[in-house]
């Protein structure tokens, strides 16, 4: 070994351990998080967009990822949507959001008028039948088979054991679905409703439509499916910000990991640079020197975080029914974060190394 | 143009052709500060060295040797006076002139080898024409095929320095002071670690690169057999130099 930035790294393999895991942590923080909200709300908006209906009708503030249980809009808007020309059906439908099954994220419940509902979206009933009582509920064969379940199986909706009265396919919407009145009955909101499916006739352009309904009933929030899923980032209030929360807080971790490590090192090193400094080398030098063994150790970590994320990733896919879905972005971005950490927290080690008395360094025990 | 200097305040006279001095201090003050206290290290050294010569300095310890050798390969700033290396005076220059200065002109051998424990012995040796390459072209295979037959560590590459013997270790660090031909060796107790054949060994190649290469080496030494190979014993005490032979 002749380079002296690799062979510390080799040399000093709990250093290397605690200061890439560091690293690995932020980028896995960062990957994760990411991948979670990219991946539900995707699986989210391709189920939605599956249903089959081109347009959605809500009042002001609502929308198919709104993580609230209200019901804001009245069903007989359903009627006046049913007048407007190009409509072709029509139905009205709710949410209900519970913790997830296994305790890790979210899990919502469609409320729905299932006639309706399986005119615009071809839902069959693969097994069983569908609910007929307020506490019956119906699941996709994903939900089925993730959570071993068939029917007459027990599930808690509502803090309540309700039966699985039915399977249903194909994958559309929520993967629990309920009657809609039952969730009106429940919440205390009769004739009340999150928000209405519109299915437009053939042929009809469906932005045409939408422009009908906004001139026949204003001030309500009429969205085309196909652009439900644009941005992600703008569909949920507040995720941006979680976004760049769990950033920030993955380059400190990485960062203060990284500091610790290297000014450990630094300090055990201090004859090491007194040697540098005796041979010549520039204050320039010496800092370079630190912050490429520092970059390398966050390569190590990006590489290692990488790796765990993708592996974290498939257990929780498989032990859930969550969705994760990574993207170059922001695999690049957390790569960036990684190294980024690295350097701003070798940076102050290394200016200490550089301006230590080259006397003293070599004198260091 | 040849010059007479003054005696120097420990009353010791000394000629030499000044235009050829590739060392020379003037009248040369270190003062360190240990808590409250101001400790004298050196009082006026006035020494001149001519390229190519082999000068060793002894002294009891804590009269100052490591002190002048450190001032004088730029690692210190001296309180007062002049230090000139090759004509550029050391004292005036900012930390970074030093460096560049040391890096160019001036290898260091030290009592404890201070080669670095992670890298094979070629890692060293590498590591140190990196330095002094300073992004230009390092020196060639052959010139260091060279230096390596002269200090017979051809066999000795791929070895760590924990694998070595001292002695072997040492003649590492000779040649990592030497593989870019500094026109001046400093030397602090080369043989201090070594027992007598080892330092038998080093002193002999210390004096065959004297020879060979023409470089100016300066070296402290407690040991009289081990001066006994330089050209010039300059005997230290109280941080003035107090006799020469």
């Amino acid at each position: 070994m002749d380079n002296l930035v690799l062979s510390n790294i080799r040399q000093r393999p709990t250093r290397t351990l605690i200061s890439t895991s560091g690293v690995a942590l932020g980028v896995i923080l960062v990957l994760l998080m990411t991948a979670l909200v990219r991946g539900m709300l995707n699986d989210r908006l391709r189920r939605d967009q599956g249903v089959g209906a081109e347009i959605q009708f809500y009042r002001m503030g609502g929308g198919t990822l709104s993580a609230s249980n209200a019901m804001p809009l009245d069903v007989r808007y359903a009627d006046r949507l049913k007048e407007i020309p190009g409509v072709r059906m029509v139905s009205p439908y709710a949410h209900y959001v519970q913790n997830g099954n296994t305790g890790i994220g979210i899990e919502m419940i469609d409320a729905i008028e299932l006639e309706g509902y399986s005119a615009i979206s071809n839902l069959r009933i693969v097994e069983g039948r569908a609910f007929q009582s307020d506490d019956e509920v119906i699941v996709d064969e994903f939900r089925a088979r993730r959570g071993n379940m068939g029917v007459g199986s027990a599930i808690q909706v509502f803090g309540k054991t309700m039966k699985v009265a039915g399977i249903y396919s194909p994958q559309i919407g929520s993967r629990i679905k309920m009657s809609l009145g039952a969730l009106q009955r429940a919440l205390s909101q009769e004739n009340k409703c999150l928000g209405i499916m519109v299915k437009v006739d053939d042929g009809v352009a469906p932005a045409e439509v939408a422009r009908r309904i906004n001139d026949k009933l204003p001030n309500n929030h009429v969205v085309l499916t196909s652009e439900i899923g644009v941005n992600f980032g703008n569909q949920i209030p507040g995720i941006q910000g979680f976004v760049r929360a769990v950033m920030g807080l993955s380059l400190v971790v990485s960062s203060l990991v990284i500091l610790l490590a290297m000014y450990t090192t630094i300090t055990e090193r201090t004859r090491e640079i007194g040697i540098l400094k005796s041979l010549g080398a520039s204050k320039t030098y010496i800092i370079g020197v630190i912050e490429k063994e520092a970059v390398a150790i966050s390569l190590i970590g990006v590489a290692a975080g990488l790796v765990v994320a993708r592996i974290a990733a498939f257990v929780i896919e498989r032990a859930t029914t969550l969705r994760l879905e990574f993207h170059w972005t922001w695999i690049l971005i957390a790569a960036l974060i990684g190294v980024g950490a690295g350097l701003i927290g070798a940076l102050y080690p290394a200016v200490r190394a550089a301006n230590q008395d080259a006397v003293k360094a070599l004198s260091y025990e | 143009m040849a010059s007479i200097r003054p005696p120097s305040r420990s009353g010791y006279r000394h000629e030499i052709v000044e235009m050829s001095a590739i060392l020379k201090t003037e009248d040369l003050k270190m003062i360190y500060r240990v808590g409250k206290v101001d400790v004298n290290a050196l009082r006026g050294v006035n020494v001149s060295v001519a390229p190519g010569e082999f000068v060793a300095v002894m002294g009891p310890s804590g009269c100052g040797k490591s002190t002048l050798l450190h001032i004088l390969g730029g690692l210190l700033k001296p309180s007062s006076g002049r230090v000139l290396v090759d004509g550029e005076d050391l004292a005036a220059m900012s930390d970074a002139a030093r460096t560049d200065l040391r890096r160019r002109k001036i290898g260091f051998v030290f009592q404890r080898f201070n080669l670095f424990p992670t890298l094979t012995a070629e890692g060293n040796l590498k590591l140190a024409e990196r330095i002094h390459a300073n992004g230009k072209p390092s020196l060639d295979a052959a010139a260091r095929r060279e230096i390596l037959r002269l200090l017979r560590l051809e066999n000795k590459m791929g070895h760590k320095p924990l694998e070595m013997s001292g002695g072997e270790q040492q003649r590492v660090a000779i040649a990592r002071a030497i593989i870019n031909r500094p026109s001046i060796i400093l030397a602090d107790e080369p043989t201090g670690n070594l027992d007598t054949e080892n330092s038998t060994i080093v002193l002999d190649m210390l004096r065959e690169l004297n020879q060979e290469f023409k470089q100016t080496i300066v070296m402290i030494t407690h040991n009289p057999e081990a001066a006994t190979v330089a050209s010039r014993i300059i005997e230290m005490r109280d941080g003035t130099i107090a006799k020469e032979r």
